[in-house]
């Protein structure tokens, strides 16, 4: 034979499987996705800039890479697919009223300054399409934030308002209708990112424990514990599910051990959660995921699994010892102290089960007695809608700007067995205490007369801020008709302070004004 | 039992072009060549010269010491020449030619059958060795060797391997359902040396005839069963069965017997059954000649010293009009890619895998940066981690490679090199790898010595 045969070390076949492949995959199952945001964009707000938005940046990522190439003379790579990825990616984290020029310039960022610079396809060190997102945060601060509305004016997004406290449209937020990124729909970014994770694209070691340490630390920590409704608002919210499949599941720049993976998943979530929490900035999620991608060297190389022969059971295996039954390898007074505690857990909670109504009732009772002390002829408590929706609109914010930290709790109106009002109460605490928070119940007749007040917390020095629950100093309110109370002046709104006690005398007056002011301008006003 | 172990991968199979195509014997025509190192372990030393008559089975190769083998000659005919000729590997190394003068005479030392019951376990290891068995799957280690380990008692498993998890081979399908009851006299053999030992025969799913065959022959049999494995590379190397079948995962400092462990395969039972009931030396075994450019894929009770050009012809030759690209000793896996078809079989050709385009080459074109994927770390059948492993080898960090990544125990199986979406080089870099730091410890172990 004279023929020329291929020499080369085995093995001698190839997965089909190729890079770009992958990344085309990887970007249909953006394209659902993309194609929701086009379409909300259109029928919304009859504009198409969000189509734009994704041309120019995917665009603008190939040329950049194409030009890098050509003028570095390398080997023309932009068609592996990745710089069209990048584009796509950054094109679905921005807002569809971006103007076109800021994708642009992002994925030039992108891909010149974070992949190209750094050595190109896999040599990367942050996620080239986040970084161009902050950079663009940071440098367009103003023109990356505008999200439209139908009204033409800007408005917030549901993460901002959530932030603020306000209940948000979890339904919206999960179709993609709601105010935000392009890529916004969570229900399309689920349908690409599981196809991803079935087809181990994407490693289910990330995005899964992502979500999983977001939720249990927004769980522990968020403040309003496992509510379901506040938990997928936050997850439908501000990239979570982007973030969780198509950001960090980047290959280059995350851990390639299943352990590691594991580590920086979890940390992109407590730290995504940390930012949420605590943090007031609506794309903190971003920067969760960089944090973690730079800690990804790291990572991989303290997280090196063993092989499976050099693990512990599988050398005791091979050297034909017996398994130890778990209960011989843990010392008996640790299993012993943990059931123990188990057991004493099991049994608090359910004391608490069981008596938590109880302290609830008995709390209430506690509030109506008091109530009835400041204003007796009530036989019942009404809830008034003005005063509620006044309170409401505070947020559990401070009260007025005259009254020091005071706060509304309730406004009530006192009502006879005949049906008639007879008079007011309300529930004011003030924060200016000498030692924490003073709560009390003040008691108005219909004109505003001050009927009586009356502590329901009182935790003020004893002798001295404790004498204002004496009559000598809160019976000073009774029976006085005024706008506001001053403390020691030579004048008819008056109170004599506790000698000795300043600081409490006048949260308890702030107290009684801010009562008195939102009785005048909220519930006598509105009538 | 978990039907197959951790790790692996799918490759198309292409049994379908030869699995049907029942063995063939075939006796060889022109001058055959019998390389002196065809095993593990010092090459056997000639003990003929030129002008010697042989005859079929006669011994021309005598091991050199424990770990060696003999080397039987497969025709009748003339010593042409004791020279060196180039081999599978493409190196020139010394090898004995004999014209064939076809009549193919035998020695008449073999043949009929003997009573098993009055042969002795050392005239049973006796008989393996003078036949000159070695392991028949491809590694070549002495089988008279693999059979006398230290602990004979400690041999939990004696394991048949018929796995056959290689794509395109197919002679041991077609070895198992032809000779079925052979291959579990084999079994009993060994099994006399292991009192304490279980035989498992172990194939994969994807050869359901051969699974009926062998448990038709096993019927009855208390000591010996058939293990159904899932189909999946590397499923048939020796970690992936021993894993399989008695959960045992060891390091590549210790040989499957330290864990209680014989592993065989098919072949190599069938021809330890045949040299102890027989007294017949190992000159001819069961091999397949496949691959999209041979026109009749066939399986071939084929002759040891035969070419590979005679081979590819008697399966009807390169179809019209095909340019063979590659042409493989043994699977596309782990076989070995050959310069020219004048090179002879040996022992361990199990295959001739002729390509019609190279995969390899176009591979190539499409090689990128590694992506991270983590491909290969999940193929591994090992737990390694070879895209660090690469890492490190660029790096030149090769005490990282050895001691923190355990680089050492690389089978070479080749599933990360075949899943790597970037088309990256690996099991080839790791080949390298392993051979330059063994090359580096016997360097220094030479030098402590002087």
């Amino acid at each position: 034979m004279n023929r020329t045969l291929n020499l080369s070390a085995g093995p001698h076949i190839r997965d089909r499987w190729t890079t770009p492949f992958i990344m085309f995959v990887v970007l249909l199952a953006l394209l659902p996705a993309a194609v929701v945001g086009v379409v909300v964009n259109w029928i919304h707000y009859h504009s198409l800039n969000a189509l734009w938005i994704i041309l120019a940046s995917i665009g603008s990522a190939m040329l950049t890479e194409l030009l890098f190439c050509l003028a570095t003379r390398r080997k023309i790579t932009v068609l592996d697919g990745s710089a069209a990825v990048t584009g796509m990616l950054l094109a679905l984290s921005l807002s569809p009223s971006t103007p076109v020029y800021l994708p642009v310039i992002g994925s030039v960022f992108a891909i010149l300054v974070v992949k190209c610079c750094f050595g190109g396809l896999g040599k990367n060190f942050i996620n080239p399409a986040l970084a161009a997102r902050c950079f663009l945060l940071i440098s367009f601060g103003n023109a990356m934030t505008q999200f439209p509305a139908l009204d033409g004016m800007s408005s917030a997004t549901p993460v901002a308002e959530l932030a603020a406290g306000r209940a948000v449209n979890i339904t919206s937020m999960f179709f993609g209708t709601a105010n935000g990124v392009i890529g916004g729909s969570i229900l399309a970014l689920l349908v690409g990112g599981l196809i991803l994770w079935g087809l181990d694209i994407i490693h289910g070691e990330i995005c899964f424990s992502v979500i999983a340490g977001f939720t249990l630390f927004m769980g522990l920590f968020g403040g309003q514990g496992f509510d379901p409704k506040f938990l997928l608002a936050h997850l439908c919210g501000g990239g979570v599910v982007m973030g969780a499949f198509f950001m960090a599941t980047d290959y280059t720049t995350s851990p390639v051990s299943r352990l590691g993976q594991l580590v920086y998943g979890c940390l992109i979530g407590v730290l995504g959660a940390v930012f949420r929490i605590f943090g007031h900035s609506a794309d903190s999620f971003s920067y969760s995921i960089i944090i973690a991608n730079l800690a990804t060297p790291l990572i991989d190389r303290f997280i090196i699994p063993t092989p499976y022969a050099y693990r512990k059971s599988a050398i005791r295996k091979a050297s034909g010892e017996k398994k130890i039954p778990l209960s011989q390898r843990i010392p008996k007074p640790v299993i012993a102290l943990t059931v123990i505690t188990l057991l004493a857990g099991v049994a608090l909670s359910g004391v608490f089960t069981m008596t938590e109504d109880t302290i609830e009732a008995k709390k209430l009772e506690e509030k109506r007695q008091s109530y009835k002390v400041v204003c007796p002829d009530a036989a019942t408590f009404e809830e008034i809608e003005a005063a509620n929706a006044a309170i409401e609109s505070l947020g559990g914010g401070v009260y007025g700007t005259n009254f020091g930290k005071s706060f509304i709790n309730e406004a009530l109106a006192g009502v006879d067995d005949a049906g008639n009002v007879v008079g007011y109460v309300l529930s004011v605490t003030n924060g200016n205490g000498y030692s924490g928070d003073i709560k009390l119940s003040i008691g108005l007749k219909a004109d505003g007369t001050v009927n009586g007040i009356s502590f329901t917390e009182l935790n003020e020095t004893p002798g001295k801020g404790s004498l204002a629950a004496e009559p000598a100093f809160m019976d000073q309110f009774n029976n006085r008709t005024v706008d506001a109370f001053v403390l020691n002046k030579d004048a008819d709104n008056s109170i004599d302070s506790i000698t000795g006690a300043t600081i409490t005398s006048s949260a308890v007056v702030n107290a009684v004004n801010a009562g008195l002011d939102f009785f005048h301008s909220v519930m006598q006003g509105g009538n | 039992m978990r039907d197959t172990f951790r790790g692996g991968v799918h490759p198309r199979d292409r049994k379908e072009l030869s699995r049907k195509a029942a063995l063939r014997v075939y006796d060889a025509k022109g001058e055959m060549v019998y390389p002196l190192a065809q095993h593990i372990g010092k090459p056997a030393k000639a003990i003929v010269k030129k002008g010697d008559p042989v005859l079929v089975g006669q011994c021309i190769g005598a091991a050199d010491g424990f770990v060696s083998a003999n080397v039987i000659c497969s025709c009748s005919g003339t010593v042409k020449a004791v020279e060196k000729r180039r081999t599978i590997s493409g190196a020139m190394q010394e090898c004995i030619v004999v014209e064939n003068d076809g009549q193919y005479t035998e020695t008449g030392t073999f043949g009929t059958r003997e009573d098993a019951s009055a042969i002795t376990n050392e005239e049973i290891l006796r008989r393996v060795a003078d036949a000159g068995i070695i392991g028949l799957g491809g590694a070549g280690f002495p089988t008279h060797v693999k059979l006398a380990p230290k602990n004979p008692l400690g041999i939990k498993y004696l394991i048949a391997n018929g796995a056959e998890c290689e794509p395109y081979i197919t002679c041991n399908d077609q070895l198992m359902r032809g000779y079925a009851k052979e291959i579990v006299e084999g079994m009993e053999i060994v099994l006399r040396l292991f009192p304490n030992a279980e035989g498992v025969i172990a194939i994969e799913n994807n050869k359901p005839e051969a699974i009926a065959a062998m448990q038709k022959a096993v019927a009855g049999h208390n000591r010996i069963r058939v293990l159904g494995l899932r189909t999946k590379y590397p499923q048939g190397g020796e970690r992936s069965l021993i894993r399989v079948i008695s959960g045992i995962d060891y390091p590549i400092t210790k040989l499957p017997a330290d864990v209680g462990c014989i592993v065989d395969n098919v072949g190599t039972i069938y021809a330890i059954g045949r040299a102890v009931l027989y007294r017949e030396p190992l000159f001819r075994h069961v091999m397949t000649v496949t691959g999209e450019a041979v026109r009749e894929p066939s399986n071939f009770i084929a002759r040891d010293g035969t070419s590979f050009q005679e081979l590819i012809e008697a399966a009807g030759g390169v179809k019209d009009g095909v340019e063979p690209a590659k042409i493989i000793s043994g699977g596309p896996m782990m076989g070995i890619a050959v310069s020219t078809t004048e090179v002879p079989i040996t022992k361990t050709t199990n295959a001739i895998t002729v390509l019609s385009s190279d995969p390899v080459q176009k591979a190539e074109l499409k090689m990128t940066p590694c992506l991270h994927c983590g491909r290969c770390t999940t193929v591994c059948p090992n737990g390694l981690m070879p895209q660090m492993m690469a890492d490190a080898v660029a790096a030149g960090d090769y005490e990282r490679y050895e001691n923190k990544l355990y680089g050492l125990d690389c089978i070479s199986c080749g599933s990360c090199t075949y899943i790597c979406p970037a088309k990256r080089p690996l099991t080839q870099t790791f080949k390298q790898t392993k051979a330059e730091i063994m090359a580096r410890k016997r360097a220094a172990a030479a030098g402590g010595t002087k």
